[in-house]
């Protein structure tokens, strides 16, 4: 970056910043990190209640020795095979989607402009659903997911004519676009034999069983990729929060800046559904938790991260935990809990005319 | 139509070139309807010929294809009243709420009546039409109440409030259709039958069954007419021309509940036609609900219809679902609607 004046005022961060040169600033009030403390601390607590509940539980005093990978017999399997990978891949997908969701909203300057309600999700299951069904062997159903889910984003974009950036117009494309992926999906569903018809169902709800390392691998990859680059670009998206003339005025690059964030969300939200399907309502809620938890203007993007990872966790404990429905895919209890807070919010931010 | 007769006392000749217009109009619309019941005969996964359907008629044609033809007039009638039913119920809710997104998907009605019936079928063991109708019903009328609660709670209900609302209630009733059919195999097995909207595999039952309540609907959507042309103007107006809105927006809920109901209940959800008939019947029919009404209760078959005959032709020999063909017709136009919305709302 040249130095002129026009970028004064961006190296010049204000109080409450942890900087690093010019570019990267983290925002450290106190309120965040309390936040961040008391999430991760939570974050934790209830991964160490994913490996250690329930009958095939590892017990408590055996599990550091899991952690270190010095366990013997049950323990070993619990840890490798059943729990391990799933929780891995649990806060992997939760970090991911949260810290996706915080990326859509800070650039489309809209609560709702999160993947769920642009129907990226209704795209990647009609995208697995239709590998499923015409190439079963051939196309692995996550690249399905994938391709579906970039198609979905595409058909929203070029729909809207103005961009993510009206609410109106991109909840309504969402909801256009998620009915032709839900059709395609209930198709295939319908066409299938009864027992892989139960399998695609469960997958393109978002379901985190029987995961493996290489899906923990693979999600964390992208994340630890996609992290440092969100963390370079957060300080002109804080900005560009301000308006586009604003950010301007400041000696910011909204545009270049937004396109990267879109870019990363895409490709966050991406990898997220290829290692787990679908799962609701992560994205979307996550950041306005963190919001509300440091009552903070934009989306938090660490704290977003964070909040999603504890979500998914909670939400995948009750799925294997919950003896109401047999190991039901998480992805129906977030739809389920994330859809009344959807309600609540949008009931909120009505009460006060924002909407 | 209303309005200018209303202002313009003078425009007789109008008025009577209009008069013309709508019966023009009408027999078009008999014509459409005509040609998509003999196409719903006609086509299928196996190709027969008008000849051979009145052969069919007359007795003499031979029995393999007599039994093939017979076997389409079952989804032809339902077809018929499913139509009339999501039309005229899109209608309705449109009118009601002055709101051109209202929709019995869009609104979380269907949701409604589908979990009300997902969950009957697994806890209290209902199974045909009849049952599922009752069911259907309280299930429809509830989401359809939540939604507008939501929807207007703080300073008023808005188009894409009550858009967000349906979305919202939508996905909850999702998350719990999902978990129950996922956790009951054989709910899961009918359940997948039902959901994609196919007017084809049912029989005349599931028709008499339903049709009471969709001819109780379709009578009071009539009666509203007027009361629906008053509220257009406004609620004061409405008032000052003696009307009771209050009275038109709960008739209208109770009739498009009734509707879409027996719609969904007789033949699955089925996405769209409610809300894409009545854009069409309001750009060809003018402002009189009336008149929209009793349109859309022609457009709305020959759409449907239309839609299960392309559903059945384009994957020879097997069939696409109705409810698939109706997604892939309807999204594209609201997508194209979402372009030439101006403003924000």
């Amino acid at each position: 970056m040249t130095v002129t004046d026009r970028t004064a005022p961006v190296r010049k961060a204000p109080r409450g910043y942890l900087t690093v040169g010019s570019t990267v600033a983290i925002p450290l009030r106190r309120a965040s990190v309390f936040a961040g403390a008391g999430l991760f601390v939570l974050l934790l607590a209830a991964g160490v209640a994913t490996l250690a509940w329930g009958r095939l539980g590892i017990d408590l005093a055996d599990l550091p020795a899991a952690l270190v990978g010095d366990a013997e017999g049950k323990d070993r399997f619990v840890f490798n095979r059943l729990r391990g990978p799933r929780l891995t891949v649990a806060i992997g997908v939760g970090a991911a989607l949260g810290l996706s969701g915080a990326l859509f909203q800070s650039v489309t300057r809209n609560p709702l402009g999160s993947p769920d309600v642009i129907g990226l999700s209704a795209g990647a299951g009609a995208g697995a659903a239709f590998c499923a069904l015409m190439f079963p062997d051939t196309v692995p159903v996550p690249v399905g997911a994938l391709i579906g889910a970039i198609l979905a984003m595409a058909l929203v974009y070029v729909s809207t004519g103005t961009g993510f950036r009206n609410p109106a117009r991109l909840v309504i494309a969402g909801i256009g676009v998620a009915a032709m992926g839900a059709a395609v999906t209930q198709y295939v569903v319908y066409a299938l034999e009864r027992d892989k018809a139960s399998v695609l169902t469960a997958y393109v709800n978002g379901s985190l069983t029987a995961r493996s390392w290489t899906d923990a691998t693979t999600v964390w990859l992208v994340l630890a990729a996609a992290a440092p680059l969100a963390a370079l670009i957060s300080r002109r998206l804080d900005i560009g929060e301000m308006g586009d003339d604003i950010a301007e005025g400041l000696g910011s690059e909204p545009k270049k800046a937004k396109t990267l964030a879109v870019l990363l969300a895409i490709a966050l939200s991406a990898a997220a559904v290829s290692v787990s399907g679908p799962i609701a309502f992560i994205a979307l809620t996550a950041p306005q938790i963190a919001r509300r938890l440091t009552r903070g203007s934009g989306p938090h993007l660490l704290l977003s991260a964070l909040t999603g990872g504890l979500l998914l966790v909670l939400a995948d404990l009750c799925s294997q935990q919950l003896p109401l429905f047999d190991d039901l895919p998480v992805g129906i209890y977030t739809m389920a809990i994330g859809g009344v807070y959807l309600g609540c919010l949008l009931v909120g931010e009505w009460r006060k005319g924002v909407l | 139509m209303a309005t200018t007769t209303v202002a313009q006392p003078s425009g007789a000749g109008t008025s009577r070139t209009g008069a013309a217009r709508s019966a023009f109009l009408l027999l078009l619309g008999l014509a459409a309807l005509a040609l998509a019941l003999c196409a719903s005969v006609v086509f299928g996964s196996r190709s027969t010929s008008f000849g051979d359907v009145l052969d069919v008629l007359r007795g003499t044609a031979d029995p393999t294809i007599t039994t093939i033809i017979e076997s389409r007039y079952p989804r032809t009638v339902l077809g018929v009243l499913a139509g009339v039913c999501l039309a005229v119920a899109g209608t309705l809710m449109q009118g009601v709420s002055r709101n051109p997104l209202a929709e019995p998907g869009l609104l979380g009605i269907n949701a409604g009546a589908s979990a009300s019936i997902v969950a009957a079928t697994a806890w209290f063991g209902a199974a045909g039409a009849t049952d599922t109708m009752w069911w259907a019903l309280p299930g429809a009328l509830i989401a359809g109440v939540l939604v507008h609660v939501i929807g207007s709670a703080g300073t008023g209900a808005s188009v894409v409030r009550l858009v967000l609302a349906g979305a919202v209630l939508t996905a909850v009733l999702m998350a719990f259709i999902q978990a129950v059919t996922l956790s009951k195999p054989q709910v899961f097995d009918s359940y997948r039958y039902w959901v994609v909207g196919a007017l084809g595999g049912r029989d005349f039952d599931v028709f008499w069954s339903v049709l009471p309540f969709a001819a109780v609907g379709f009578l009071i959507a009539l009666a509203l007419g007027p009361g629906l042309n008053a509220l257009a103007l406004g609620d004061a107006t409405a008032v000052a021309l003696g009307s009771h809105p209050g009275r038109t927006r709960g008739g209208g809920l109770v009739a498009a509940t009734l509707l879409s109901a027996a719609a969904t209940a007789a033949v699955g959800p089925i996405a769209f036609v409610g809300l894409a008939v009545p854009h069409v019947v309001r750009a060809l029919a003018g402002v009189d609900f009336r008149a929209q009404i009793l349109f859309s209760a022609l457009m709305g078959p020959t759409l449907l219809l239309l839609a299960d005959v392309v559903g059945r032709v384009v994957m020879r020999p097997t069939e696409l679902m109705v409810g698939v063909v109706t997604a892939f017709i309807g999204a594209p136009a609201l997508l194209i609607a979402v372009r030439r919305m101006r403003g924000t709302s």
